[in-house]
């Protein structure tokens, strides 16, 4: 019995009662013992079938009967252009400006060609199947040039320019591997050279970052892994949006699958060296105006944190004070200063600071502030910061549970399996056609689709204020509970600030794991806050709340002294202060 | 990417249960750790499909764990593109847990429907080559479970017919077990046709009914066969004799259920000897060879409610040691209190008293025989609360336990009075 092409059907047969079938040319089953036909033919799974692949695109010299069936031929890069001006067209379209696509992205992925020699030069990395055929070799400079006439023509639109891999010719090998030229190539003789200059899924996400920070759009890293993870802007499965004629097989799979979402850390790595390899010039400046800078990005986080606007003027303060408003900090430069900032956890991390500075937050502070305040408030319009803490606390809770059950919801598979093995195929197939039937039977009984259910994208991670939201908004509170006038000039009623013997250069997630009990829990707990707002480690926060503080305290910037800082004291009094109130005696924690 | 990371590495296998008949598990060996541990197991560079997929498996497991049905199904339809995991070739693992889930899962929930067995059954049976003959088997019990007969038999008649070359020799042993239940099927089939038969036809002539004989022939293959294999086998021989005593085949009734009885290799098992005296009860053999028998079962189950049977048998016989012995085979019953309360045991016991009142030393028997249950009988039996329980319960049991007190322990002061 033809198991594979019979998919098992394994029904008696109604004249014979044996079971044993098999498929007629026409694809109807038929017993082999009696020839009686049925009427169930099978099922037509074939991938190969390429419809509309005689498309003239190339110039080459290969036998035109082998391209119809298997589409036309394609290199990686060719791959990864298209799935950036996807994603590309997927951030456009949740509100990115065009100009991010069409001058800096389209930009940037050319001077990468370039700096790779895959294209725009004058001598291209080729595999040596390109430099078997003699007449051939002398026209791959020509067709170098003429790629680089076409992409200044072709800019950004739906035909990637076809370079000079056309002229690979009737050479079988490609085929037997992988659905692209030179996937066997990307992977082992170039990794030796360099690895800087291997395109991966990874590194797009870092080339978009580096795009989006270069035209100075308010979208920041972690905006855009949560954006990715959503499934708002392609990436897992990106391979699904290339054209049906670019074949993928065998080996691209290496290259165009994933199965995770990369953390910022690895990104934010990634596009560091990305600069460096390109060695890109100074970006465009990051200045106060400008929604990456600290001081506006600030206003997003405190909104969405719940917290009361008039914090903000103190976060500019500290910022001033750490010598952080400078625009030369924000912006990278090689020469002067060759550091890619991480915007968004180095915001939360002032904000961090700022909270850390005007509640104390070392487990007492911070309540009997709060309860004091709430001595003194009788219209309800002091910020408490108590109050503030239980409703964040139930809407983080809610949301971080929200979080792990989408997790485990979370569909990975795609339409289109792209497999390493192409022997492998029909078994793959087969267990995907299980997967789904089961996944059917299961939806239908529990009446509910697997997957996530759509989310619509935003900034926020949460919503306050209105009814249908997480919670009350505390926008609006005062914060004169925490604050006191000292000439004329408020200040914050707390005058301790601790510090741990730790620097920012020391700090490992290891590290954090074996400090963190010996921190103090309101702290723990904003710094796991803003660790689900940013969807970062709660140690890479620390570190750069580390080096925050680092920066306050050697203060470079205007009411700073240069005051060297001595790690052993644990205890450092900004302003020594008694605070007495009204003779009245604070001493039992409350919360 | 994740991929490329992998491909560095020593490259590996895909699944390697194919369907190619040369499908040779070579990497058959699999690690010998719990299954918890492979599982739920996280290392540190997980990638986010396998974190989704463990949470998802974690989320069902509590869901199961909980009785929330509901859920465990939400969560079981995300779960099967485990399937598609391409990475190391423990597929197997994956399918047996999909299938035994979404057989608990469909158990419980209210709206799982018959079409959702079959559907799920015939799946998974399909995915692999290791578990189909298991599958098959659960799925024509749940068919049998819900009454349909003809379509087990059809299940069971598919897997028996299901070669694998290697794989299905591996598994032998679980295709006799699918004989031996497609041949049970058979039997029940039989039964019904056989009361169809008997109510029709006026006359019945067992030898006429060519559709019945078919399938006793069919039946008795495979259950003789099973038979010689040690194990359990319960309800097949049951049904065999059954069948065999119907054709009046009483010579291969008795040795089918000697060997089961006797039969050293097989593991020890009391129904045996129960179902031999049954048969040899029917077939009125002499009270000898019955007593036999039951001597074997009062060895291995001294509180058998066949024990009854064998004292009073006892009790008939002449002999005056096999009245002794009628004695020593009571007490015991008596020993376990599940027959603390059984007016029949105390009857007999009260008989059997009287019989050995005949004899001269019945005082040095009976004293001998109870010497070591002196110091606990009166506590099992002979309390005031007992006193008081029998005689609101069952006064006659009173009557009859009060007249043995002095005779049983006739030294003893007991609080067993009316």
């Amino acid at each position: 019995m033809d198991e594979e092409q019979t998919a098992g059907y394994r029904e008696l047969c109604a004249v014979c009662s044996a079971v044993d079938w098999g498929v007629s040319d026409e694809g109807r089953f038929y017993c082999r013992s009696c020839h009686n036909v049925i009427e169930r033919t099978r099922e037509v799974v074939d991938p190969n079938f390429t419809p509309g692949s005689a498309r003239v695109s190339t110039i080459g010299r290969g036998t035109r009967t082998k391209r119809a069936e298997r589409g036309r031929q394609w290199l990686i890069c060719e791959g990864f252009q298209f799935i950036l001006m996807k994603q590309a067209d997927a951030l456009v379209t949740l509100g990115v400006s065009p100009g991010f696509k069409d001058q800096v992205l389209c930009q940037l992925w050319r001077i990468y060609l370039q700096k790779s020699r895959q294209a725009y030069t004058s001598n291209p990395t080729r595999t040596s199947q390109f430099r078997v055929r003699g007449p051939g070799s002398d026209s791959d400079s020509d067709s170098a040039e003429a790629s680089v006439m076409t992409a200044s023509e072709t800019d950004g639109d739906t035909n990637p320019p076809s370079t000079a891999g056309s002229h690979a010719g009737s050479s079988s090998d490609w085929s037997m591997c992988s659905g692209s030229l030179d996937a066997a190539s990307y992977l082992t003789g170039r990794l030796r050279r360099s690895r800087h200059s291997l395109m991966s899924m990874k590194k797009t996400l870092a080339l978009i970052h580096l795009a989006l920070v270069w035209s100075r759009q308010p979208l920041t890293l972690s905006d855009l892994l949560r954006l990715v993870n959503d499934g708002h802007v392609p990436y897992v499965n990106a391979y699904e949006e290339l054209p049906d004629e670019m074949k993928l097989e065998g080996k691209d799979a290496l290259l165009f699958r994933v199965e995770s979402v990369p953390p910022h850390r690895v990104v934010h790595r990634d596009a560091r060296a990305l600069i460096l390899f390109l060695q890109l010039p100074a970006f465009p400046p990051i200045s106060r105006q400008s929604l990456l800078h600290p001081s506006l990005l600030s206003l997003r986080y405190l909104m969405d944190a719940n917290l009361p606007d008039e914090l903000h003027p103190w976060v500019c303060r500290l910022m001033e004070r750490a010598g952080m408003a400078d625009q030369k900090l924000h912006t990278f430069d090689r020469r002067v200063f060759p550091f890619l900032p991480r915007y968004d956890v180095q915001t939360a991390a002032l904000i961090i600071v700022t909270m850390k500075l005007i509640f104390g937050l070392d487990d007492h502070t911070e309540w009997d502030l709060s309860s004091e305040a709430g001595e003194q408030d009788d219209a309800g319009k002091l910020f408490s910061l108590r109050r503030w803490f239980r409703v964040v606390q139930a809407a983080l809770i809610r949301a971080q549970q929200r979080r792990d059950h989408d997790v485990a919801r979370k569909q990975w598979a795609a339409k289109k399996p792209l497999h390493t093995n192409s022997k492998k195929k029909s078994v793959v197939l087969k267990r995907k056609r299980i997967a789904e039937q089961v996944q059917v039977c299961f939806e239908k009984l529990s009446s509910r689709l697997a997957g996530v259910n759509g989310v619509d994208p935003s900034s926020f991670r949460f919503r306050w204020g209105d009814e249908d939201s997480d919670g009350p908004g505390l926008h609006q509170k005062k914060l004169d509970g925490v604050l006191t006038l000292k000439d004329g000039v408020p200040t914050p009623s707390n005058s301790t600030y601790w510090h741990p013997a730790l620097r920012a250069s020391q700090m490992s997630s290891r590290l954090y794991s074996e400090v963190e009990e010996t921190l103090p829990r309101s702290f723990v707990w904003l710094l796991q806050l803003f660790c689900f707002l940013l969807e970062v480690k709660p140690a890479y926060l620390y570190k750069e709340v580390l080096r925050v503080e680092t920066r306050v305290v050697e203060g470079e910037g205007p009411g700073g002294g240069r005051r060297r800082k001595r790690t052993t004291e644990t205890r450092t009094r900004i302003r020594t202060r008694t605070r007495a109130r009204g003779g009245q005696e604070t001493g039992e924690t409350r919360f | 990417m994740d991929d490329l990371q992998r491909e560095l590495g020593p490259l590996e296998d895909l699944e390697d249960d194919s369907d190619s008949s040369d499908g040779n598990s070579s990497k058959g060996k699999k690690s010998k750790l719990p299954l918890v541990n492979i599982l739920h197991a996280e290392t540190s560079r997980e990638t986010g499909f396998h974190k989704s997929t463990r949470a998802c498996l974690e989320r069902i497991r509590e869901a199961l764990l909980h009785h929330r049905w509901q859920e465990a199904a939400e969560y079981m339809a995300c779960y099967p593109q485990m399937l598609d995991d391409t990475t190391n070739g423990t597929g197997q693992q994956y399918k047996e847990l999909i299938w035994r889930m979404s057989a608990e899962i469909l158990h419980h929930h209210p709206n799982s429907k018959m079409e959702d067995y079959n559907n799920i059954y015939e799946r998974m049976k399909h995915s692999g080559v290791k578990h189909f003959l298991m599958i098959s088997l659960e799925h024509s019990f749940h068919l049998l479970h819900n009454g349909h007969i003809e379509d087990a038999k059809h299940q069971l008649s598919v897997a028996e017919s299901w070669r694998h070359g290697k794989e299905s020799a591996a598994q032998y042993q679980r295709m006799k077990l699918i004989h031996a239940y497609r041949s049970l099927l058979d039997y029940m089939i039989w039964c019904d046709k056989k009361l169809s038969y008997i109510n029709t036809t006026e006359y019945p002539d067992c030898g006429e009914n060519q559709d019945m004989n078919n399938y006793f022939r069919h039946a008795s293959v495979n259950l003789k066969d099973i038979l010689k294999t040690p194990g359990i086998w319960d309800p097949f021989i049951l049904s065999y004799v059954e069948m065999l005593e119907f054709y009046e085949d009483h010579e291969e009734a008795l040795k089918v259920l000697n060997d089961y009885a006797y039969d050293n290799t097989f593991p020890p098992n009391p129904n045996g000897h129960v179902y031999l005296y049954q048969y040899l009860k029917r077939q009125n053999t002499s009270e000898r060879k019955l007593v036999k028998v039951l001597k074997v079962l009062h060895a291995s189950v001294p509180s058998h409610e066949l024990m009854l049977e064998y004292s009073s048998l006892l009790l008939q016989s002449e002999k005056k040691t096999n009245t002794q012995k009628a004695f020593g085979v009571v007490l015991e019953m008596l020993d376990f209190a599940c027959w603390r309360s059984n007016l029949d045991v105390w009857k007999l016991l009260k008989a059997i008293i009287q019989k050995l009142q005949l004899q001269d030393d019945w005082r040095d028997s009976v004293a001998g025989k109870m010497a070591p249950r002196k110091d606990w009988w009166p506590v099992l039996h002979f309390t005031s609360f007992h006193a008081s329980t029998d005689s609101q319960e069952n006064p006659e049991l009173k009557e009859v336990k009060a007249s043995l007190t002095k005779i049983l322990c006739p030294d003893l002061m007991l609080k067993y009075t009316a």
